[in-house]
Parts: C-alpha cells; sequence; structure tokens
C-alpha cells in the first residue's frame, strides 16, 4: 500500500533530476504521473526508464510557456480524469548578468520560466482542485528564495516571488482541504545546474564550476550538495494525506544554508 | 519494511500528546523507541497503547533535572546498545503573565523545562552519536518560536532559544552524519495544552475557547493542528532521506507563520 495510491500526479520539468525523482517517487507510492519536458526524446527515454506502463505519461512542451503548462494540467486531468498533486517544479538560471547588464528580454524568459509558469500551472490546477475540495500544489523553490546572491538576480527575484505567491495561494484555499507548499533546495548538480553552472560560476565571480560548487557546498552545515532524493521525499510528504495540515510552508532541503 | 528499520530514538515526554505520536509513527517504520515521562502509572497507559513489545521502553525520568536527562539518553543506550534518533519533545510552561508582572520563578521554570532540557539531551545525545557519525536530532520547538504572543513570554522565549540552538548544533555537526532540526507545530490540543492553555489564555486576556479559535483563526487551514502532523515530518527527517535536511525551523502550523 503506497501513500499515494489513486493519486494523480503532474510534474513540471519531470524528466529529469528533481522533477525525476519526484516523478519515480510518487509512482513507487502508487500515484499516476505526467511528465512534462521540452524534449520528446528525452521523455520518451523517461517513460522506458521509469518502466511505469500506464501510470506514466508525458507532456511535450516548454515549462516557460503559458499554453504548455495549462495543457499540461488539462492533459492530465483528460487522461487521467483527475489532478491531485501538481507539482510546479522547472525552473532554473537562464541568464547570468548583474542587474545593470540585464537586458529586458532576459529578464522576461526568466519570469516567464521561473514565475509565470508558476502561476499558470497553478492557477490552472486550482481552478480543477477547487470544486473538489482537495489538492496539493508544490512549487520547487530554492535557497535564493530567501538568499540573493550577485550575478543571478533574475533567479533570486523570481524564487523569492513564488514564496510569496505560495504563501498567498495557501492561505486562499487553506479551508478548501487544497494545501500549497514550497520547498527549498539547496544547490544540487543536476543536469541544469551542469549545463548553466559554468556561465553562472562566470558572472558570479567565481573560478570556474568546481569553485560555484565548492562555495555553495561551504555555506551549508553538510558540506555538500543535495540530492534530489532529498527533495523527492519532502515532495511524497506533502502530496500524502499525513501532509494535510501543513501549508504555505518553506521546507528547506539545503542542508542547513538559509539562516532563517 | 520500515524507513527506520533497527533504529534506535529516545523521545522525552513521550508518553502523551506530540510525543506518543511521534513514537507511534517511528514504531510502524520499525524503530525502537525509548518513551520517557514523569508519571509510571501513565506510563503503563502509554506501553499498553503502543503495544509494541520489547520494541518499546520506558525510562521514568522528570526532564527538568540534569541528571535525569543525562540518564534518559545513557538509559537509551543501554537498553537498546546506541541512539540514532533524540526528540527533545518535553515541554510546556506554566505561571504565564504579562512581562511586567512575570516572576523569576516562572520564566525559570519555563526555561528549564523547554530549552534547558533541550540542550541537556541534545549534549549528551551528541556524546554517543559523534563517535558513532550518525544522528538525528530534533527539537518540538513551536510556532512560538518564531513569532511572539503577549502575555505567554516566557513559552515564546524558550521556544526562540530552542530554534538558536538547534541552528548552531546543525552547523557543528554538519559534516559528521549528524541532522539538528526543529519542528515548529500551531497549537494542538494536548494534553498539555489543556492543562497550560486556560491560563495562558488568562494571562492573554481571553478564555481558553478563544485562545484556541485565535490560533486557528491566524492559519490558513482555520483549525488546529493534529499531532500526527508533526509525527510525519519526524518520520520523515529521522530517515535517510532527512540526511540533507538540518538547520531547519520547518513549520507544521497549518500555514500561520510568515516565514
Amino acid at each position: 500500500m503506497g501513500k499515494l495510491d489513486g493519486k494523480v500526479a503532474c510534474i513540471t520539468g519531470g524528466t529529469r533530476s528533481i522533477g525525476r525523482a519526484m516523478a519515480d517517487a510518487f509512482i513507487a507510492q502508487g500515484a499516476k504521473v505526467v511528465v512534462n519536458g521540452r524534449d520528446e526524446a528525452k521523455g520518451q527515454q523517461c517513460l522506458d526508464e521509469m518502466g511505469a506502463g500506464d501510470n506514466a505519461a508525458f507532456y511535450a512542451g516548454d515549462a516557460s510557456k503559458q499554453s504548455v503548462v495549462e495543457g499540461l494540467v488539462d492533459f492530465t486531468i483528460e487522461k487521467y480524469g483527475q489532478l491531485d498533486i501538481c507539482c510546479l517544479n522547472s525552473g532554473g538560471v537562464l541568464n547570468t548578468a548583474p542587474v545593470f547588464m540585464m537586458t529586458d528580454e532576459e529578464w522576461e524568459l526568466e519570469v516567464n520560466w521561473n514565475l509565470n509558469h508558476v502561476f499558470w500551472g497553478m492557477r490552472r490546477a486550482l481552478q480543477h482542485m477547487i470544486p473538489r475540495e482537495s489538492g496539493r500544489i508544490i512549487v520547487t523553490s530554492s535557497v535564493e528564495g530567501k538568499l540573493g546572491k550577485p550575478g543571478i538576480p533574475g533567479y533570486a527575484a523570481t524564487k523569492h516571488a513564488v514564496n510569496g505567491l505560495v504563501k498567498a495561494a495557501a492561505r486562499e484555499v487553506g479551508t478548501l482541504g487544497i494545501t500549497v507548499n514550497a520547498i527549498l533546495p539547496g544547490l544540487i548538480e543536476t543536469d541544469i545546474v551542469r549545463a548553466t553552472g559554468p556561465d553562472s560560476a562566470v558572472a558570479m565571480g567565481f573560478d570556474g564550476y568546481d569553485a560555484l560548487i565548492a562555495a555553495f557546498s561551504s555555506e551549508a552545515a553538510i558540506k555538500r550538495p543535495n540530492k534530489v532524493e532529498e527533495v523527492a521525499a519532502v515532495a511524497v510528504l506533502m502530496a500524502s494525506d499525513a501532509a494535510r495540515n501543513m501549508t504555505g510552508c518553506m521546507f528547506p532541503v539545503d542542508g542547513g544554508t538559509m539562516p532563517y | 519494511m520500515g524507513e527506520l528499520d533497527g533504529r534506535v530514538a529516545c523521545i522525552t515526554g513521550g508518553t502523551r500528546g506530540i510525543g506518543l505520536g511521534i513514537a507511534k509513527a517511528f514504531l510502524a517504520e520499525g524503530a525502537l523507541v525509548v518513551v520517557n515521562g514523569r508519571d509510571a502509572s501513565k506510563a503503563e497507559r502509554t506501553l499498553a497503547e503502543l503495544n509494541a513489545g520489547d520494541r518499546v521502553h520506558y525510562i521514568a525520568g522528570d526532564v527538568k533535572q540534569r541528571e535525569a536527562c543525562e540518564a534518559i539518553v545513557d538509559g537509551t543506550v543501554a537498553h537498546f546498545g546506541r541512539i540514532d534518533i533524540l526528540v527533545a519533545n518535553a515541554g510546556g510552561a506554566s505561571g504565564h503573565a504579562p512581562i511586567v508582572d512575570l516572576t523569576d520563578e516562572a520564566m525559570q521554570d519555563s526555561l528549564v523545562w523547554n530549552f534547558w532540557h533541550t540542550f541537556w539531551t541534545m549534549r549528551r545525545a551528541f556524546h554517543h552519536m559523534i563517535p558513532q557519525q550518525y544522528g538525528r536530532v530534533m527539537c518540538v520547538s513551536s510556532l512560538e518560536g518564531k513569532v511572539g504572543k503577549p502575555g505567554i513570554s516566557i513559552y515564546v522565549a524558550a521556544k526562540h532559544a530552542i530554534n538558536g540552538l538547534t541552528k548552531s548544533a546543525a552547523h557543528e555537526v554538519g559534516t559528521m552524519g549528524i541532522t539538528v532540526n526543529a519542528l515548529c507545530p500551531g497549537a494542538i490540543e494536548t494534553d498539555i495544552m489543556m492543562a497550560e492553555g486556560p491560563p495562558a489564555a488568562a494571562s492573554m486576556g481571553m478564555d481558553y475557547q478563544g485562545l484556541l479559535n485565535m490560533f486557528a483563526q491566524e492559519s490558513s487551514i482555520k483549525r488546529l493542528n493534529e499531532v500526527e502532523d508533526v509525527a510525519a515530518v519526524a518520520t520523515l527527517l529521522a530517515s535517510e532521506a532527512g540526511a540533507g535536511i538540518t538547520g531547519s525551523l520547518i513549520s507544521i502550523d497549518g500555514g500561520t507563520a510568515p516565514y
């Protein structure tokens, strides 16, 4: 018997890293999951690796586009008849530049990916969840949702904004059987971080990717990056019935990095 | 197969309320559990309710005494051979009053009951956990460890102190396989709440029902929390997945605390 038997989840950015770990953990607990990602081939590979048969599906598209995020929610409901758990997980550092050098276009891309995607997905999911008086919204935020580092202003600002959105939404639907929570991971060496980390490191003034990893690790009490499984375990808890009274929570998975 | 198979846990104030809820959850996941309490007759009831045979063991002791705190931790190691998980859960406060009228004794008692007991058990547990390079310490703090209400400063101050201790401790043992976290529940109608709630309410200028209503209304869920809410988070922190979560002040308050 799983903790999520009969539940249906969708996950933006679900084919790799944190989202993928959530998908694997949800399926292991009995849920059906739709994972989203940009790349059709990676999506198919993800489904093959998960080996969950009819309990998993892939929805292709760029999560920084409104039509894709809303399409994912609608597709999930159409495919599995309901949506219980909406994980708005996609995101990352898209542009690394100090504020004074950032263009409007770069800023907008960052806002669309990390903030608007969460709003669009949450709004669409709540429209389905409120009449059912049941649901879980789980947003992958970041330690940078409470801190802020030079060179990644778009990421820090959008993750802060996401935390505010989560708190406000939690209060709106608190009596409707719906919880809205954020997970705030510390640095994790995901595919995204490996891809964008070298550029981020330069923009943030580090001497290369390894120095960036070392700097983030040194901030943590555990002196190492976090792991995707650690985030997934928290997502399972938030998705489960046991967490029905936990909402508006900024749950750190950061090895003791954030001061509050 | 449980998430805590073979792990040994020690829970102060484990015969009732939140501590009992955590004990049940840990046992369900395969842990061996020591519950502590002051009252042997209550303990008998608790052991009967837990019905876990020799997987659960009771150690009597008043956590307001340092010797008792250390004996509870050492007794866990003596009985089950080690200590993997410490839940410093006992606590409460009596003698509430606005600060202008507050006695030294009331402040002292609350600090000893909540804060010193947490420090004494944590320090002793570290003596065992550091050599084994493994441990999970959970301090049962409170929403009031993050915010403050008038009239209950003895409780608010002690719980804030616990949160500070948690953060420092997490950094001290962060590379030793030991995590230290604080659980910050909203109001739960435990036995302690029923006993201490009415005088606390009076100190805040309201009656007990008014106090409960106030806690419910300031949350997002507009109701109180339950011991099972806390137990579920404690289980996660105690599990392998909890290895990367430390120094955290985790709100389990139905969306009340602002951070």
